[in-house]
């Protein structure tokens, strides 16, 4: 299995790069996938919108539906496409340490 | 990316996740043995599959009419090539002339290779069967698929999306493993998404004992479909129906279908009943879902190990009952887009939803256009069979596995001034034609059905 190394932590990721521990999320590992996604620099509105998933997904230990991320963080869906260009639930979900979304999605 | 010897393929489910569904992967020095050992326990049972093994003629009509081989030109994905892959084991092991006179026969004696290759393509089948209306004997190709899928789940090799399905169902009772209070504050602040853009108050119960209709939506829909779920609930709301959803089984898919037809999808039938039995109610209403339509409908009456008390219809066909019955006051002009809907292949060709797609519809928009071919004769999406990697290699492939279908939309001219609908009452191929729109420059949304009859009612 990948593994990444954030300062002196390893973190094992899945096939598809995300981590599977999602306790093992850091400020710095979502600098680190940024970097990998593409990302220059992590601006508040990219807080934003890891904060609003992480808060969301520690209350209900699922992503939020898209429509509800866009309008709770007042970012459209182009922009959050903007921001993270893998998408909402490849892009920010991954850089907010969330698992990846399962299903027909 | 994984890939065995060139050939690409989608990334499969880990040991850990293997044992999440009950299975023990077999080693590979065993896996020949064990394949064949299956492989002899469903041609006993599966006349289908026996047929398509003996009758094949190779006329090579299904090859020019099934998508996967226009978009790749890679002869594997020919119908009767794909068919080949397993049927050369067949002869070897089960014919006389195969184990006699080997290779001058076409027979092959089986490897692992040959099971990677078993692996590769028959995840590479959209399951749509297209191939089985066009074959001039009626050989249904997916039978074939479904047989290999089967023992590739036996052996061990089922694709990581679908394993993971299969967990998270059985965790949570739906395929994106939404635990209830998500499901909940997903529908609360749909509710309230309702009463801002539509002005009127529409409930989304829950676990509702004593009502009339259990609603099964696609949990696809409480991650991306927002307007397929408030087109259900305004639409039950409207006609005063009692309803409620069922958070042990807010799935209208059953992956059992497509990866092992036995225990995982038995084991979601008899959810489906226990949530039925448990709420009290008279009948059960199916959402936008193509696979878990045919599932539904197709399968339970079999599958159940109980009788089935309820009747089990789809949303579209009550929702083209009240069309027909004047019940429904529709304003059209409030969809006024050029619409063209994409069948569902297991609607069209497996459960004979296609007329009341297009009562509904015509009643719903201004200005549908059919695209050719339709019902029956559709081609799918390219996502059917939920082959939806996304692992860039495999991305690719859904790119071609789509271009039959973006040809045809494109036919349509709905999307020529990029304000067109397309419309696709099914979670798997919303899933994949709301990136393919965007990959083949469309210049059109993708929409479920009930998503436009929601916008079309008139409330006062």
């Amino acid at each position: 299995m990948p593994t990444m190394q954030v300062g002196n932590v390893t973190i094992e990721l899945d096939e598809d790069g995300f981590i599977v521990d999602p306790d093992l999320w850091s400020e710095e590992l979502a600098k680190v996938f940024a970097t990998s996604e593409g990302i220059s620099e992590l601006t508040d509105d990219h807080w934003k919108v890891i904060n609003y998933l992480r808060d969301y997904y520690k209350q209900f230990q699922i992503a939020p539906m898209i429509r509800k991320l866009c309008k709770e963080t007042g970012c459209s869906l182009k922009y959050i496409y903007e921001l993270f260009p893998s998408g909402p639930a490849k892009g920010a979900c991954k850089l907010a340490g969330l698992p990846k979304p399962t299903g027909c999605v | 990316m994984p890939e065995y010897k060139g050939m690409k393929q989608a990334v499969r489910a880990s040991e850990e996740d293997l044992r999440k569904i009950h299975m023990i992967p077999v080693p590979d020095d065993q896996k020949a043995d064990e394949a064949l050992k299956y492989l002899d326990e469903m041609r006993k049972k599966f006349r289908s599959f026996v047929t398509a093994m003996e009758s094949c003629v190779k006329c090579g009509l299904c090859a020019e009419n099934c998508h996967t081989y226009l978009g790749t030109r890679d002869p594997n994905n020919i119908p009767a090539g794909r068919a080949d892959l397993v049927r050369k084991i067949y002869r070897r092991y089960f014919t006389p002339e195969g184990r006699w006179f080997g290779k001058l026969v076409g027979a092959e004696d089986i490897s692992l290779d040959v099971i990677e290759e078993w692996y590769t393509y028959f995840y590479q089948c959209n399951e749509c069967r297209r191939c089985a209306v066009v074959c001039p004997f009626g050989l249904d190709t997916c039978e074939v698929t479904m047989v290999m899928r089967q023992i590739l789940h036996w052996l061990g090799m089922v694709p990581k999306l679908h394993a993971h399905v299969g967990h998270a169902m059985e965790l949570t009772g739906n395929h994106t493993g939404l635990p209830k209070p998500g499901l909940v504050d997903t529908l609360e602040f749909l509710s309230e998404e309702i009463k801002d853009e539509f002005g009127v108050d529409v409930p989304f119960p829950v676990d509702k004992p004593d009502s009339d209709i259990l609603y099964i939506p696609s949990s696809a829909d409480f991650l991306l479909n927002p307007y397929t779920l408030m087109g259900a609930a305004m639409f039950f709301h409207y006609i005063g129906a009692n309803w409620t959803i069922p958070s042990t089984m807010a799935e209208a898919g059953n992956f059992g279908l497509l990866f092992d037809q036995q225990a995982t999808q038995r084991g979601n039938v008899m959810r489906l009943l226990d949530a039925a039995e448990k709420l009290g109610v008279k009948k059960i209403v199916w959402g936008e879902c193509g696979h878990g339509w045919r599932a539904a409908k197709m399968y339970i009456p079999t599958l159940a190990d109980r009788p089935v008390r309820w009747p089990i219809t789809h949303l579209h066909d009550e929702t083209s009952y009240y069309v027909q019955t004047g019940q429904l006051k529709l304003d059209p002009g409030k969809n006024n887009r050029p619409v063209t809907l994409h069948d569902p292949c297991n609607y069209g060709r497996a459960c004979g939803l296609a007329e009341n797609l297009r009562i509904t519809l015509n009643a719903c928009v201004p200005d549908f256009r059919e695209m050719t071919l339709n019902r029956e004769k559709n081609f799918c999406c390219g996502g059917g069979s939920a082959i939806l990697f996304d692992d860039p290699e495999m991305y690719q492939l859904r790119i071609k596995f789509s271009q039959k279908k973006a040809d045809q939309v494109r036919e349509t001219g709905v999307g020529n001034n990029g304000d067109g609908v397309l419309c696709a009452p099914c979670s798997i191929c919303k899933a994949q034609l709301y990136p393919m729109v965007e990959e083949h420059k469309l210049g059109v949304e993708v929409k479920g059905l009930i998503d436009l009859l929601g916008r079309a009612l008139v409330w006062n």
